[in-house]
């Protein structure tokens, strides 16, 4: 389902979703965060990007000081390729972090962790310069307590947002909350927990009700969410943190199979070492998701066993998990073949060969800088961006001689190697530190 | 000729199945025009590839997965069903509103020469399978209706409407083929659909119309229920989903689930404590968040003149609309700079007013705060506040949480008194209680009144000391209160009266835990990842993401008295089983490593109080001590914190 035109002086091949019907994914194997990893009722990029939005965290003493979305053309054939040619500041330090586009893709949600604000981006009435058309201030009142909005995630007319906190005890119990795509409140689903498990089996010795990151794989019916923990520690400075024994407890050990159609959570699986994103395979006999744990460093595949039960196993190490490598974003190619992770606490990016799904081998491994992050590849995986926050009080105060600390990172992936092809220190442009990244397309309003 | 004018489309056409699919869709159908001249067309578009094969889309398939069980889930109340000026296929003008009042309603938006298999086409054949099941089901006749709606008023006539529906069965199951009057008529319903199209003129007057597929289940009372997409869509689920919504309409008690489930807590207040988790011996018993909570009256529970406890020294100046007003501002989360932090969050009710799962403190934004929150049941008994002693009144001890820079946050005191005048429902409160509009002292004094109310003795230990019940504790607590009076020395600063006992002489001690923060190097520890998974860590692996951590040299900075350094308030021992973790800086998990601290006599240096001596206990004292202040748990403290649970909280809200 794909389309190749002109635009302007570029061709570029995007996805569409109009005419008559809209994508339905497993079937046409269409992507996802960087494109490998949207929802699958979303049109998708499959050709060069114009531009990547990055949700960037504002920093005391950087520049304004404020939360901004920053626009980067990343067009090889733009004049402006390499450059920001936008920042647009909300106010104030929200603990910028996930983004999501709808699923018409015209709209940007980016919530902030902190503050439970979800600022709403128009993205589609001029691709290069977006602009704030709304921003939900009553998150936590109008779902019932819910703190830390992280994925904002496309369903049909609507935006599933999963929660990190809540506002009883800023602790690690949580909830999903649903919205439609104009920003109204719809309902609260909270995660189970052993005293209400609403139904679902607990396999294990775990139903902490945490949450953190969510995925549909919408050929199964499913939904998968995985665990992180609450306010109080994503917000804590790193070394408090793991200086405090009690709060070092309050990790998720979670991941939940849920039924996608009625929100009601199946199964409970035991993943220890707080899970974090979950992306889901694209062929249609891959029925499985992987996820990767920040604490013990290994990859899990969340599978559907062949008596259609699901399951998690631990299929890979990711280096020496005595030093906490801290595998942080991943990415899967969209053929499935390869899954790539960041580990924050070396600065390198990994590829895993998925040949064998049960037997990931890592195949690659380049040291991307101080404190990477997150990565968005192209939908043929030919480009591969990141950057490197990971949470404002958790990101190194200092880097190692001749690194940058905060930056933006675009590679091509050739031949087996990643080269870059340029960077943009956001520390020197006082700009702030970039977190989350989603591609734009004029092609795709066209 | 009419035909999609988005040349990808047509790729659907390119293969075998994809065709033979719409033939017999279209056949079925009687769908006009369907896929006339679409594969020359498209193929000769410039610069198209055709590079996916086409797939049908689920709803064409048996389903994949079991159908959700009728009645067991609910549906989100989407937003109002818009009405709109439509014609019916006998031509007589209406509104939508008419058709969807009353019934449940699968509408659908489509034009009848759409061509796209996963398009148009899937939702009229889907919803004439539902409409299938719905026959077989039997009398639902009455109560459901099936509406087509055209974005194509130029050529779907109300005769070209009429002439589509018949070209389906008759069914008991009423399904309307309706269309606009007019193209202005249309595009405000499709707006309130959000269903923005476009349309591309075609040769010969034809026009194509793009939009993305959505299927709309509309309840009798015409609220939407759900949004299909073309990979949503499906026969036997917006069949149960219709069945769901009939069944939800004849019993409205429709979350007697959740609510029975909810009913079943029974085991106090105790949440996931997490016991056994570096050992791996750890099993969850998280407690929903949402659990049931209930109000108390809290002057009569501060009046009830607690058995061990003296009488509260401020109870005459307690009414119940100062105590409310200051439970609300106690849990107002607008009374930080960023709206995210209100006193509960760190005397949280549902963790004995303390925060068990931190040693220290976090404030707004993160920042550090170098000190465990201390729990402020029986705070008003207390004549020293904050862990250095620096405060003597809870009416003043409010102003420094609500100003410190690494707490909440407030710029000023202006700031926060004209925050709260703002805020709805305040300032008549004020004027009502004090009769005046809310200052410095006022709010002072409500914060106040709630955390003086929180009063609770008559522990087992009371019942037996107090109130001669021999039986009100073990033995082995007996002979823990007889080591805690005697060799071991505990009464000396935890006080025990004739009548009462705060098990604190509010005096500053030095231990040496605070000398030892302060002078010793940081070292390799151990941090627990996971159930189980233990390694050792050195600092300077995590030194880079880490602040300075603050120093902490207690009373010493008050008074700025070498003497005073690392000196600490004695905290009293009531509920002390529940407040983990201890001392100022909780660095000390359990209170049988307490135990084990001041059975070593605590940390040598310059200003150790000479009441730290190393004692000998054996293994059997120890447990014994450990029994006996477990003894000291009050009786009203479940319905504190069901209270505390039951307060409303003050989050931004969506119109300020």
């Amino acid at each position: 389902m794909l389309k190749r035109f002109k635009f302007g002086t570029d061709l570029v091949k995007v996805t569409m979703i109009s005419i008559c019907t809209t994508v339905f994914i497993g079937v046409f194997g269409i992507a996802q965060a960087d494109e490998t990893c949207m929802s699958p009722y979303m049109s998708k990029i499959v050709g060069q990007e114009d531009y990547v939005y990055v949700w960037t965290l504002g920093v005391e003493g950087v520049g304004d000081e404020q939360d901004k979305l920053v626009t980067i053309d990343v067009n090889p054939k733009s004049e402006n390729y390499g450059t920001i040619i936008n920042s647009l500041s909300v106010g104030g330090r929200n603990e910028a972090h996930h983004s999501g586009f709808t699923d018409d893709r015209k709209y940007l949600w980016a919530a902030g962790l902190d503050s439970n604000k979800i600022f709403i981006f128009d993205v589609h009435t001029d691709p290069a310069k977006p602009t704030l058309s709304n921003t939900i201030k009553d998150f936590v009142s109008a779902s019932g307590g819910v703190v830390g909005p992280h994925t904002t995630y496309a369903l049909p007319g609507r935006m599933l947002v999963t929660g990190l906190s809540n506002n009883k005890d800023h602790g690690g119990r949580t909830a999903m909350v649903e919205y439609t795509n104009s920003g109204k409140f719809l309902k609260t689903t909270w995660m189970p927990t052993d005293d209400n498990l609403q139904g679902a089996e607990k396999s294990g010795k775990y139903a902490d009700g945490y949450g953190y990151d969510v995925r549909a794989l919408a050929r199964r019916n499913v939904l998968v969410t995985s665990s992180f923990t609450g306010w109080n520690n994503y917000m804590m400075d790193l070394g408090k943190l793991m200086g405090d024994g009690e709060a070092m407890k309050r990790f998720g050990n979670t991941v939940v199979i849920w039924d996608l159609h009625t929100r009601q959570p199946k199964k409970i699986l035991d993943v220890p070492g707080a899970p974090l994103e979950i992306r889901c395979a694209w062929k249609e006999e891959n029925n499985f998701c992987y996820t990767t744990t920040a604490l013990t460093s290994e990859i899990w595949i969340i599978y559907e066993d062949d008596n259609e039960e699901w399951q998690a196993k631990s299929v890979a190490k990711i280096g020496d998990a005595s030093k906490i490598p801290l595998p942080v974003d991943i990415s899967i190619a969209a053929d499935d073949s390869l899954l790539w992770v960041n580990t924050w606490n070396d600065g390198s990016t990994r590829a895993f060969d998925l040949s064998d799904p049960f037997a990931p081998v890592e195949t690659y491994n380049k040291r991307i800088g101080e404190q990477v992050n997150m990565l968005s590849q192209s939908w043929d995986g030919k480009r591969i961006y990141y950057t490197s926050s990971l949470l404002a009080n958790w990101d190194k105060k200092t880097a190692a001689d001749g690194e940058d600390l905060q930056y933006f990172k675009a590679y091509d992936w050739v031949d087996g190697e990643l080269q870059e092809q340029f960077a943009i220190d956001f520390l020197a442009e006082n700009i702030g530190f970039p977190h989350q990244m989603r591609f734009g397309a004029h092609a795709l309003y066209q | 000729m009419r035909f999609i004018s988005n040349p990808y489309m047509t790729m659907f056409m390119h293969t075998k199945a994809a065709v033979a699919a719409f033939v017999l869709l279209s056949v079925f159908l009687q769908c006009p025009h369907a896929f006339a001249h679409g594969t020359e067309q498209h193929g000769a578009e410039p610069g198209v590839e055709a590079v996916e094969p086409p797939v049908l889309a689920p709803g064409y398939e048996t389903l994949a997965f079991p159908a959700p069980v009728v009645g067991t889930y609910t549906l989100a109340e989407i937003g109002q069903a818009a009405s709109g000026e439509i014609i019916d296929s006998s031509g007589k003008q209406m509104q939508l509103g008419d058709l969807l009042a009353g019934r449940i309603t699968v509408l659908s938006f489509i034009y009848r020469s759409c061509d796209d298999v996963n398009g148009c086409p899937l939702a009229t054949y889907v919803m004439h399978q539902a409409r299938s099941q719905m026959e077989e089901h039997g009398d639902l006749a009455d109560r459901v209706r099936l509406v087509s709606m055209s974005f194509d008023p130029v050529n779907d006539t109300a005769d070209a409407m009429e002439a589509y529906k018949k070209s389906f069965p008759d069914s008991e199951i009423d399904w309307r083929f309706v269309t606009a009057p007019s193209f202005n008529a249309l595009e405000p319903v499709l707006e309130a659909y959000d269903q923005p199209i476009s349309r591309t003129a075609l040769e010969n007057e034809a026009v194509s119309i793009n939009h993305i597929l959505r299927v709309f289940l509309i309840d009798a009372n015409g609220t939407i229920r759900n949004v299909y997409s073309a990979s949503l869509l499906h026969a036997e689920t917006l069949f149960h989903d219709v069945l769901t919504l009939d069944l939800e309409r004849n019993n409205t008690n429709n979350n007697q689930l959740a609510s029975a489930s909810l009913n079943d807590i029974s085991d106090g207040f105790s949440i996931d404590a997490r016991t056994g988790y570096s050992d791996g011996s750890y099993a969850s018993a998280s407690i929903s968040i949402t659990q049931q909570a209930r109000s108390a009256d809290l002057l009569a529970l501060a009046k009830a003149n607690s058995l061990g406890l003296p009488e509260l020294p401020e109870l005459s100046r307690l009414t119940s609309k100062k105590i409310a007003l200051g439970r609300q501002l106690f849990y107002e989360r607008r009374l930080s700079i960023n709206d995210t932090f209100s006193c509960a969050m760190c005397h949280i009710p549902q963790q004995a007013f303390t925060s068990n799962e931190l040693t220290t403190s976090v404030g707004v934004e993160g920042r550090t705060v170098k000190r465990n929150a201390p729990t402020i049941l029986n705070v008003g008994y207390a004549k020293r506040l904050f862990h250095d002693g620096r405060e003597n009144r809870l009416d003043h001890q409010v102003w420094a949480p609500l100003l410190a820079h690494n707490e909440m946050a407030n710029p000023s005191i202006g700031y926060v008194l004209d925050k709260i005048s703002m805020l709805p429902g305040y300032a008549e409160q004020f004027e009502d209680i004090y009769g005046s509009s809310v200052d410095m002292q006022n709010l002072g004094d409500a914060l106040a009144a709630y955390q003086l109310s929180l009063v609770t003795g008559n522990s087992p230990f009371d019942r037996w000391y107090f109130d001669q019940q021999s039986d009100a504790i073990s033995e082995e607590a007996k002979f823990g209160f007889e080591l805690f009076t005697g060799k071991a020395g505990c009464v000396a600063c935890h006080t025990i009266d004739e009548r009462s006992a705060l098990f604190s002489d509010f005096g500053m001690h030095n231990t040496g835990l605070g000398y030892a923060h302060s002078m010793s190097k940081p070292v390799a520890h151990e941090v627990t990842l996971a159930p189980g998974v233990v390694v050792t860590i050195d600092p300077e692996s995590y030194a880079a993401a880490s602040e300075k951590p603050p120093n902490d040299l207690g009373l010493y900075e008050v008074t700025l008295k070498p003497a005073d350094r690392w000196k600490f308030k004695t905290p009293s021992l009531r509920n002390v089983a529940i407040t983990a973790p201890y001392m100022h800086n909780g660095s000390i998990a359990t209170l049988e490593a307490i135990v084990d601290f001041y059975v070593e006599g605590g940390v040598e240096n310059p200003e150790l109080s000479a009441l730290m001596q190393p004692l000998s206990l054996n293994d059997n004292e120890k447990s014994a001590l450990v029994a006996f202040m477990r003894t000291l748990t009050g009786d009203s403290v479940t319905a504190l914190i069901s209270d505390g649970m039951a307060a409303p909280i003050g989050d931004a809200q969506s119109l300020q």
